[in-house]
């Protein structure tokens, strides 16, 4: 593989990275969403159209798809969200299909069919890394936030989330305007990377791709997501020239390896935690004394 | 259905009512599992639920914090009526709980378990986690320290940064107990504290339970450990097949008949299976 064509991979990689922490960051919030792709879709027609034929700048053409992708996330919130968890999901793919039909008639706007030309100076290596590093930071501070452990507790456990005075609804729709700022960033690098969109750029494969890597990745730490994506971007490109056409099948035999013994993917927190919880009674037991509940049994045992 | 005693000798305050359950039922399917349950709780009482299982005591708590909603009914919290509201704004009027069977986030620290629970009293917004505000590292660092100290009152002396669900079970109760106090309730409702537990573990509870009570808290909860019962409850209601058996000082409840029927069976059922007994016993000589 050629240094340029792995560039050009990691590149991919990265705007797959932002595509899989917007899926994660609904998915934090237990609700499993394709959503992303669709705001990544409206926000990269809507910078490509601002910035290429109204003459917006850059950057401020990035806040608006941005800030149009956060909008669209709470738009659909307030649509969705009330749908039991399979249905939700299914109506999030739906839209997916929606964008591209949406795509196809509102030729003005979106070039139709054909697609439409997009500028290309946000494809650079320091604003990708530069997204990448202002979304995990965000990850990590929502982590041990107020927002953070309600959301790990809505998603282990939405029932008893609200017996701790969480609204399980406010903090999904929080999730999906998060979501749909990160899938806003992810669409609009696409397309400045690509600088050329059309009706299959953002299609079911690039979420179903995305999802994997979540899910492979991890998706019980913001790590995970990131991990994913670039793991299983980076994978099938590098494995294409020695197995040439069976590159697929170690991809899928590899996947298939980690569904069934990391069922929690590549960045397992609670497997670490479990392991160090381990040590730590290993550590306590070597030098205990009788525990006070050995002796709770024999006293009565000896005055019968 | 009738109540059949109903007595308040009991010992424990008797101020405005923090708790009160007027004619409340529930029916699943065919099913009358809650049938015109009256049951008023006053402030800072600690009172016991009894009766055999399947009695409804559980889905009597789980109306109260609006788990399920009642078919007809009400349930006042502090003369608010909560019967039609959701769980968390219930729980916003001061209700908190634990669980028949044992209910913790998987994934969580034992510490990270009870942080969970001060979300209503943690101010801070996404916003500020992102600026790195002071104040939200200050608010971070200060729920951090009275989980600690509410891990420490409940007894729990596992490490507070292993995971809670690999702790035991006499642990993993005290651990939902702290989270369920995190919230600062008023009113916390307890589903079997000491089941699993010995003697010992039992009567901290207990003594948890008076601690509790003193800092001004009402506490429900649903105990078969009858020494318990009669040593920490003030009054107790004992519920089977749906209804109000009686109401009461513990020790008076316990001593009537349709409660010893109710746990035990029936006088003649008792007779009848001694006499059986007695009979198969017989042939082989003893």
């Amino acid at each position: 593989m050629s240094t340029t064509a792995l560039l050009t991979t990691l590149q991919f990689a990265g705007v797959n990275a932002l595509f899989a922490l917007a899926i994660y960051a609904s998915l934090r919030t237990g609700v499993l969403s394709l959503a992303p792709v669709f705001f990544g879709a409206v926000s990269a027609f809507t910078f490509g159209y601002t910035a290429g034929t109204v003459g917006l700048s850059v950057p401020l053409a990035l806040v608006v798809g941005v800030g149009l992708g956060a909008a669209m996330g709470a738009v659909t919130a307030v649509l969705i969200i009330r749908l039991d968890s399979h249905y939700l999901a299914m109506a999030t793919i739906a839209m997916v299909l929606i964008g591209r039909v949406l795509i196809i008639n509102l030729v003005e706007y979106t070039g139709g069919p054909t697609g439409t030309l997009v500028p290309g100076d946000l494809g650079t290596w320091a604003w990708l890394i530069g997204s990448l590093v202002v979304a995990c930071y965000v990850m990590s501070r929502l982590a041990g936030s107020r927002y953070g452990l309600a959301a790990d507790a809505v998603r282990e456990d939405p029932a008893v989330a609200q017996t701790l005075a969480i609204s399980p609804r406010r903090i999904q729709f929080v999730g999906f305007v998060i979501s749909g700022a990160l899938g806003g960033a992810a669409g609009i690098f696409q397309a400045s990377f690509l600088q050329y969109i059309g009706p299959d750029t953002f299609y079911t494969h690039l979420g179903f791709v995305t999802l994997a890597a979540v899910v492979l990745g991890g998706a019980f730490h913001w790590a995970g997501p990131v991990v994913g994506a670039i793991a299983f971007t980076l994978l099938p490109e590098l494995l294409r020239e020695p197995m040439g056409e069976y590159d697929r099948v170690v991809t899928g035999v590899l996947l298939v390896i980690i569904i069934i013994y990391m069922p929690r993917g590549l960045v397992d927190v609670r497997r670490l935690r479990l392991l160090r919880s381990r040590g730590r009674r290993r550590a306590v037991d070597d030098d205990a004394t009788p525990t006070p509940t050995d002796r709770d049994t024999t006293p009565a045992q000896v005055t019968t | 259905m009738t109540v059949l005693g109903e007595r308040d000798d009991v010992t424990g305050p008797s101020g405005p009512a923090a708790v009160d359950i007027t004619h409340l039922t529930k029916a699943f399917g065919g099913l009358t599992a809650v049938d015109d349950v009256t049951i008023s709780v006053p402030e800072r009482r600690i009172h016991g639920i009894l009766g055999p299982n399947g009695a409804g005591k559980t889905t009597v708590l789980n109306m109260i914090s609006g788990f399920i909603t009642a078919d007809s009914g009400t349930i006042e919290v502090f003369g608010h009526d909560v019967a039609r509201m959701p769980p968390f704004k219930i729980a916003r009027r001061g209700v908190a709980r634990t669980y028949q069977n044992i209910r913790l986030f998987p994934g969580m620290t034992v510490l990270e378990t009870v942080v969970a629970g001060a979300y209503l009293q943690r101010r801070s917004t996404i916003l500020s986690a992102l600026l790195l505000s002071p104040a939200e590292r200050r608010e971070r660092r200060e729920v951090r320290e009275q989980a600690a100290e509410l891990l420490d009152r409940v007894g729990v002396r596992a490490d507070h940064g292993t995971l809670a669900e690999t702790l035991s079970y006499g642990d993993q109760r005290r651990v939902e107990i702290a989270r369920a106090l995190a919230t600062n309730p008023r009113v916390l409702l307890l589903d079997e504290p000491t089941a699993g537990m010995n003697d010992a573990e039992s009567e901290a509870v207990g003594r948890l339970l008076v601690e509790l009570q003193a800092s001004g808290l009402t506490l429900i909860l649903i105990e078969h450990n009858m020494r318990l019962v009669e040593q920490f409850c003030e009054s107790v209601t004992v519920m089977s097949s749906g209804a109000v058996l009686a109401q009461g000082a513990p020790t008076w409840c316990l001593e009537q008949d349709d409660v010893k029927e109710a746990y035990f069976g029936k006088r003649s059922d008792a007779a009848r299976i001694a006499t059986l007994r007695r009979a198969r016993r017989g042939p082989s000589g003893s």
